[in-house]
Formats: structure tokens, C-alpha cells, sequence
């Protein structure tokens, strides 16, 4: 009778178990978290802090923070509850990142051809701060540039045709 | 520094941009490669739509599953819907095929069905949660899932017959 009674108990139980909707949790990706769990203005911050990381996949280049779509939404209605409950933002990054790769990412990372994007601008800023004080340097040393007009009267020049001018004119040099 | 060295140097790197911009300029802009690509599926039990019954992916280990995202909204998901249910009556001995519906209200998804027909279980994904765990960017895409449950292959808009075929025969392979 009691063994009877179990079983109905245990098949009630898992009954129960199979109605049970389950959606994908970040603890299955990204493991259990690894902050405190947050409520309050702070909760509210952090969420708009990490939503604004986040690039809504269905807008164009807009962020999860700033979209109004549905999906949009429902990223930072994620992002909020994963912050209440303790996920730190390089948690809730890595989720996102490993559904959606880099692409979610606002900020791209420091990483394969995204080298390029932080390197370059710096590059050309170098580049062109050189060529700058490259001029400023020539100019100050007195050497006129290739394509100035020569100093009125100069006298020691030999240019042949100036040297030509003045034979003609009479002056010598 | 020679002038000709800075014009040198500028053409470089403009040309380093240009390239990084022309890259992306064929590219659709809301494609979204897959980094579940051999990976395992997010796991997920929702309820069916009609029957009110539990549906999960646990239930169908050992066999290749397509797993359909869709909306009533959407007009490209009208297209592919009967290429969908006539392959899943097709091949229901050898693949599981699942729709998923997020960002929709039950009562139009069932008139869809209703008026559209069904040969799968169509699954409602409230608050979009397993969506976003499968990277959805937008509707309608498909998942194909081997037998151990792996991602192997995503596909992106209406999904047509041959798609649809070579993709499953890459689920059922591997």
C-alpha cells in the first residue's frame, strides 16, 4: 500500500515536472553569478548602463537601451533581471555575445580585424601630428618650401637665369 | 619627413579604411552569423499552442530537430509556412520539426494554423527568452539541430524546399 502510494506520489511529481515551461538561463552559458544582486536606482543604472553596450539586433545601429522594438525591450527586461539577480556586466556581455557573437557588441573588442578599427585612427593621428611638426620644423629653420617665391633681391643666387637677367641689365652679381 | 612620404603614408591609410568600409558593403546588415554553429542548443520546454501541453527539446534527443522562429506579423513567414509543413509530414519518421512564435498573441497564432494547416508543434516563447538565447535578429529564421542536439546549421528568412533539404540532410549527417 505504501509502495502504491509513492508511486502515485512520484508519478504526480514528475507530471507536474513535465508541465513545467523551461526558457534558456544564462547559469547553462555563463555559469552561476558572480555579483551581488541589485534593486533600486542602482538596479535601474546598471541596466541602462549595460543595455547601452548592447546593439539591438533587429534596429540599425541603435542600442538596446535607446530602441523602442519589442525585442529591444525584451533584451533589457533580460538584462534587468539578470543584474537583480547578481550577473555582473561582463557576465551579461558574454551571454549575449554567445548568442548573437560580436555583432551585439557596441564597443567592438580588441581582437582579429576589430585591431584595425582601435589602431588606425591612432595611426593617422601620429601621422599626421609628424607631418605637422615636420613643416613647423623647416619653416622655423629658414629654408623656404619647394614651391615659395625666392626672397626678394637675393644676391648670391646662382641661378643661371637670374645670373642672365643681371648680365643683361647690367648688375652685376 | 618628404612630403611624397606623407602622401605615402596618408594613401595607406586611407586605403586600410577604405577596405575595412568596402568590406561590409555587400553584406546585409541585419545578418548575423551564428556562434551556436556547433555548439549546443539552448535548451527550452514551452507551451503548445492548441493544446496548452508542455513541448521540449529534451524529448526529442536522438533525432534531428528544425527549429522554426516565426510571427503572425511576418509577411515572409505566409511564404515559407507550407514548404515547412509539407517537409515535416514528409519526413515526420526521420526529423522533428518545432515552431517557435515570439512577440505574438496565441489567438491569431492558432487562426493561422487553423487557416494555414499544421503538422508540427508550435510552441509560444513569452517575453522572447529562448529567441534571444537562439540569436534571433529577426523572423522568420530556422535551426537545424543534429541527433546529440548541436547546432549545425542556421538559415535566415522565408526558407525555400532545397534550403530546407540540404539543410536537414547536413542535420541528419552529422
Amino acid at each position: 500500500m505504501k509502495i502504491a502510494r509513492f508511486i502515485a506520489a512520484f508519478l504526480f511529481a514528475t507530471s507536474l515536472l513535465a508541465q513545467e515551461v523551461k526558457v534558456p538561463d544564462a547559469e547553462q552559458f555563463v555559469g552561476r553569478p558572480e555579483g551581488q544582486p541589485v534593486s533600486g536606482a542602482m538596479l535601474d543604472q546598471k541596466t541602462n548602463e549595460t543595455a547601452g553596450m548592447l546593439r539591438c539586433p533587429v534596429c540599425q545601429g541603435m542600442s538596446v537601451a535607446d530602441s523602442p522594438s519589442e525585442m529591444a525591450v525584451n533584451m533589457k527586461h533580460q538584462v534587468r533581471e539578470l543584474i537583480a539577480r547578481g550577473y555582473t556586466q561582463d557576465q551579461i556581455l558574454r551571454y549575449f555575445e554567445r548568442s548573437y557573437g560580436q555583432f551585439v557588441l557596441l564597443k567592438p573588442k580588441f581582437q582579429g580585424v576589430n585591431t584595425l578599427v582601435w589602431i588606425l585612427p591612432i595611426l593617422a593621428l601620429i601621422v599626421g601630428i609628424i607631418a605637422i611638426f615636420s613643416m613647423m620644423g623647416k619653416r622655423a629653420g629658414g629654408q623656404p618650401v619647394d614651391d615659395a617665391p625666392p626672397a626678394e633681391g637675393a644676391e648670391g643666387s646662382d641661378d643661371p637665369y637670374l645670373a642672365e637677367v643681371r648680365k643683361l641689365t647690367g648688375k652685376q652679381s | 619627413m618628404r612630403r611624397t612620404e606623407i602622401l605615402i603614408a596618408g594613401a595607406v591609410i586611407t586605403a586600410a579604411l577604405v577596405w575595412i568600409l568596402s568590406a561590409g558593403l555587400g553584406k546585409d546588415p541585419q545578418h548575423i552569423d551564428s556562434p551556436l554553429i556547433g555548439k549546443p542548443a539552448p535548451d527550452f520546454a514551452l507551451k503548445q499552442v492548441g493544446t496548452g501541453d508542455t513541448v521540449g527539446l529534451a524529448q526529442f534527443r536522438g533525432k534531428p530537430v528544425v527549429v522554426n522562429f516565426w510571427a503572425t506579423w511576418c509577411r515572409p513567414c505566409y511564404e515559407e509556412h507550407p514548404v515547412l509543413v509539407a517537409n515535416a509530414e514528409m519526413m515526420k519518421n526521420q526529423v522533428q520539426f518545432v515552431g517557435v512564435v515570439f512577440q505574438d498573441k496565441e489567438e491569431k497564432i492558432q487562426q493561422f494554423l487553423n487557416e494555414r494547416g499544421s503538422a508540427y508543434p508550435t510552441l509560444v516563447d513569452v517575453g522572447g527568452k529562448t529567441a534571444i538565447a537562439y540569436g534571433v535578429g529577426g523572423v522568420p529564421e530556422t535551426f537545424f539541430l543534429n541527433r546529440d542536439g548541436k547546432v549545425v546549421a542556421k538559415f535566415e528568412g522565408p526558407i525555400d524546399p532545397e534550403a530546407l533539404q540540404q539543410n536537414v540532410r547536413k542535420a541528419m549527417a552529422q
